[in-house]
């Protein structure tokens, strides 16, 4: 064998093909067409150098744009042109089509292209037939592509060509396999094959795609790219609405000509899951989610995407969205949650009418309490996202210990309100605004805006969207702009006296209507309740109602104790912080939620280990029987399958009692192995059930399982 | 295709990167083949108000034309367009060139720009049109340079995409592309319905105003 691989190489290296240049590489250089240079330049390289007869090779077209030069996927959208390819083959040897990866979208003056601007690479299959006799194998193809910028397109081809090594079957795995490990990434650029089939309807100038991917899923701004022309309009924005366990997008139609179509359902940054659909019904139902169509000109890629944009249009969408945020903050003045401070703190201000002073200084040190708690909320949310947490705006409401601690603050307020207790310093319009002072006003203010968070209420969610694509110094002006607009009402009272002079004066009414702002004060305590509910259940709930009693009594106690003129502040201080610390403990951490809002994962019923091939081999050699599936999160039928028979109590029985060892692929990020695994097996793509028998030839179990399959697998 | 990559060069310098947040809106609702072509008004290369309606009884033929796009050079340079517009005009077709690049952007024309350009390339629509702001272009959602329309004798739209079916920039593929203007205006001509009404338009994007 040693002397096969040795005449290999020599004979190699005689033909020029100099493999000790670049290991498995051979790069055609595009730069040597012509005089010119090309502004996507293409290079063809192969997976690998060496191949067998009857089997295939994979060649990439790996392309490199020039900053600010893009290429087209095989749908360019409304202009431009996909790849073409001439091959020149040797006998027999025939080319796959195409495959590409997940594209972008660049909207210019209302023309849609579907695009690529960093680096990507198109991938192509070679078959080779049983009868090729081993020695070299030149391939050459004369590709022709369409580059642009965003003003102009220019057409470029290039002839590419590599020689690759026919090798005797007889050298074994080891002559063959020289992987070029850049085909991993390549490979998980491209859309990933979603099994189930989707269905489309278009009907008065109307184009609606169902698509079945599990409720579970997480999606970032979908976006379905059509392969077919002529049935989407390209540049009208997608409605996405997911109902369960389907997605529906909506957008424009252009003709109805098709019975069948197919496309790239784009569901984050680097994801995408390639499906066919055929003509249906589909209806408009469930719940809409926000798709980045407000921003129909970022391309979603990711960084890429930021670095595109310019000067001047980032300050537009800053702009906007400071005036979305600003408008927004004063509307919140207006939500359940904010107005009772609101208007009181207000009239307590017109009470300080005489000294402009006062009244200014605390407008402005109520407004600095609104912005910074407003900006550092915003800080946080920036930071949690920069490290990978997919969360949104009022994400601190997907821990229920935060909703637990607004919750005990805004019945607090709520009874305070009422005239339960009164507080020393943060203080709702019950004394005279210059006895606040300053710092009673930054506190208020600090309050309004943590408060006011369970509020922000859908209106603010396009201006927040704008945060994610500017940078985040920019960001950060959004969320202070927040703030402002928040304290806006406030400031106007402070510094325009004709507005104070409004205001109705205080007076014995006051107290009434003081008393019946705890009224929505408490409706947003409920609403945290309902919330905190659904979170942790009704025993976690009840738990933790007990505690916000305790609180409550604390606070009683406290206001029996000021009605006596006793200072109980200290003690009802204590007592206060244990009691809301005592609830925070007490209530179920996030895996105790996770565990709960996915009762099949993998925690449950049948455990598994990750899927490797090392692992396999190793229980394989032990003799053990193996079940390994191959499961992906937007997979549906997966998931069908794992909850009616996999992660059943049967199943795990009877696995256990025959000491079967069970395996678990998730390719919800792809993973080369996996895909590699997949491929081997001649799938494409999830759901793939193996039962390895101790010394036997794996079974492929079927796409759809039951209890009784898999159980008498083992009987 | 040697002497574009000046031209290419030139406007990259002028890039603006085009975001117009929340106003960049798809084209208007285009126009449906077999329904009436929408009426429109537009000054020509010498100021001369032109009116769609004004062709009724003779068929029209609007090309979208951008000088500085490489597809419509493949057509021009090769002889092609000028081929096309020439056969039509014998047929008593009116030819309409419509630019609706706008002002600063690749292939705008102004009216002695487009007269030179018109006597230099030997082109023989009836009009060259402008349409800087875009307005007819939009109506009609013209997509790319070239994008073909076709309305015939009574106002009815019956075509509209592509010259040929051929998308390259190669002009080596003209000979065996169908051009499906020519092939229409024959149909039309012997009173046939128009068997390709729809294709796949192809060029550069028509650089319409951010």
């Amino acid at each position: 064998m040693l002397l096969a691989m040795t005449t290999a190489l020599l004979f190699a290296a005689l033909i020029g093909l100099a493999p000790a240049m670049g290991p498995a590489l051979s790069p055609a250089n595009a730069q040597l067409n012509g005089k010119r240079e090309l502004n996507v330049p293409a290079k063809l390289v192969a997976e690998t150098q060496k191949v067998q007869a009857g089997q295939q090779v994979t060649l990439a077209f790996v392309m490199t744009p020039k900053p600010t030069w893009h290429g087209y996927w095989e749908n360019p959208g409304d202009a431009g042109i996909g790849m073409s390819f001439d091959w020149t083959l040797p006998d027999g040897v025939t080319a796959g089509t195409a495959r590409y990866p997940v594209p972008d979208r660049l909207l210019i003056s209302g023309i849609m292209n579907y695009i690529y601007e960093g680096d990507y690479a198109v991938l192509v299959n070679l078959s080779l037939p049983d009868t090729i006799k081993p020695g070299p194998l030149p391939i050459s193809v004369k590709s022709a592509w369409l580059a642009c910028t965003d003003e102009v397109c220019v057409p470029e081809q290039d002839e590419l060509s590599i020689t690759l090594q026919v090798v005797e079957q007889a050298g074994g795995k080891d002559a063959v396999i020289a992987q070029n490990d850049a085909f991993n990434h390549y490979r998980n650029a491209l859309p990933r094959p979603l099994g189930n089939p989707a269905t489309f309807m278009v009907k008065d100038d109307l184009f609606r795609l169902s698509v079945p991917v599990p409720a579970s899923l997480d999606i970032e701004t979908p976006y379905f790219f059509i392969k077919e022309d002529g049935i989407v309009d390209y540049a009208s924005p997608q409605k996405v609405n997911r109902d369960g366990d389907r997605l529906i997008i909506e957008t424009a139609a252009r003709g109805d000509a098709l019975k069948a179509i197919s496309g790239v359902l784009k569901i984050g940054p680097d994801t995408g899951l390639s499906l066919d659909a055929s003509a249906g019904d589909v209806e408009m139902s469930g719940v809409p989610i926000s798709t980045g169509d407000d921003s129909g000109n970022f391309t979603d890629g990711g960084g890429q995407s930021n670095a595109q944009f310019g000067a001047r249009s980032t300050a537009t969408l800053l702009f906007i969205a400071l005036g979305g945020a600003i408008i927004g903050g004063l509307l919140l003045n207006l939500m359940p949650c904010v107005f009772p401070i609101l208007s009181l703190k207000a009239i307590s201000l017109a009470k300080a009418g005489g000294d402009e002073a006062v009244v200014r200084r605390d407008a402005l040190a109520y407004t600095a309490g609104v912005v910074l708690v407003a900006a550092a909320l915003g800080g946080l949310l920036l930071a949690l996202r920069a490290s990978g947490a997919a969360v949104g705006w009022a994400f601190q409401l997907q821990d229920p210990r935060i909703i637990f601690v607004l919750l005990a603050l805004v019945t607090a307020i709520g009874f305070n309100l009422a005239g339960l207790f009164e507080l020393p310093n943060v203080n709702f319009g019950n004394r005279l605004a210059q006895k606040d002072g300053a710092a009673g006003s930054f506190w208020t203010g600090a309050l309004a805006a943590f408060v006011a968070t369970p509020c922000t209420g859908p209106f603010m969610a396009a201006a927040l969207g704008a945060t994610i694509v500017l940078p985040p110094a920019a960001a950060l002006i959004i969320f202070a702009g927040l703030g402002v607009g928040l304290a806006l009402p406030f400031l106007l009272i402070a510094f325009v006296p004709a507005i104070r002079s409004r205001l109705p004066k205080p007076g014995p009414w006051l107290d009434g209507f003081r008393k019946a702002m705890a009224v929505p004060m408490f409706l947003t305590a409920i609403g945290l309740i309902w919330l905190l509910g659904r979170q942790i259940g009704t025993d976690g709930l009840a738990l933790s109602l007990i505690f916000l009693l305790c609180a409550a009594l604390i606070l009683w106690w406290l206001g029996g104790g000021q009605a006596k003129g006793l200072s109980r502040g200290v003690v009802s201080t204590g007592a206060l912080i244990a009691a809301i610390i005592g609830g925070v403990l007490f209530l179920p951490g996030e895996d105790a939620m996770d565990s709960r809002k996915m009762p099949n994962a993998s925690a449950a019923t049948l455990a598994s280990e990750p899927f490797s091939e090392a692992t396999l081999a190793q229980l394989r050699s032990d003799n053990r029987p193996v079940f390994a599936y191959f499961t992906a999160d937007w997979c549906i039928t997966c998931k069908a399958n794992e909850a009616a028979a996999i992660q059943r109590q049967e199943t795990a029985d009877a696995f256990a009692a025959a000491n079967v060892a069970v395996l678990m692929g998730d390719w919800t990020r792809a993973d080369p192995t996996i895909s590699n695994f997949l491929e081997k097996h001649g799938r494409a793509g999830v759901p793939l059930y193996l039962y390895y028998a101790p010394g036997k030839d794996p079974v492929i179990l079927p796409q759809i399982l039951t209890v009784s399959t898999l159980t008498e697998l083992v009987a | 295709m040697e002497r574009l990559l000046p031209m290419a060069c030139k406007s990259i310098t002028s890039l603006v990167v085009v975001a117009a947040f929340g106003m960049a809106m798809p084209l208007a609702a285009a126009q449906k083949t077999g329904a009436m072509a929408q009426d429109f008004k537009l000054t020509d290369m010498y100021g001369k108000t032109v009116q769609l309606s004004s062709f009724r009884g003779k068929p029209v033929v609007m090309e979208w034309h951008n000088p500085g796009c490489p597809f419509v050079a493949k057509h021009y340079d090769s002889g092609n367009m000028q081929a096309t517009q020439s056969a039509a005009r014998k047929q008593g077709v009116i030819w309409l060139t419509i630019n609706s690049g706008a002002k600063g952007k690749q292939g705008h024309m102004t009216g002695m720009e487009a007269q030179k350009l018109f006597k230099q390339q030997g082109m023989k629509s009836n009009y060259y049109l402008l349409d800087a702001k875009g307005v007819v272009g939009k109506a009609y959602a013209a997509r790319t340079t070239p994008h073909m329309y076709i309305v015939d004798t009574t106002g009815k739209l019956v075509y509209q995409g592509g010259i040929d079916d051929k998308p390259t920039a190669d002009k080596a593929d003209i000979k065996t592309a169908r051009n499906h203007v020519s092939a229409a205006l024959t149909e039309l001509k012997a009173g046939k319905n128009v068997s390709v009404r729809e294709a796949r338009p192809y060029g550069c994007s028509v650089k319409y105003a951010n």
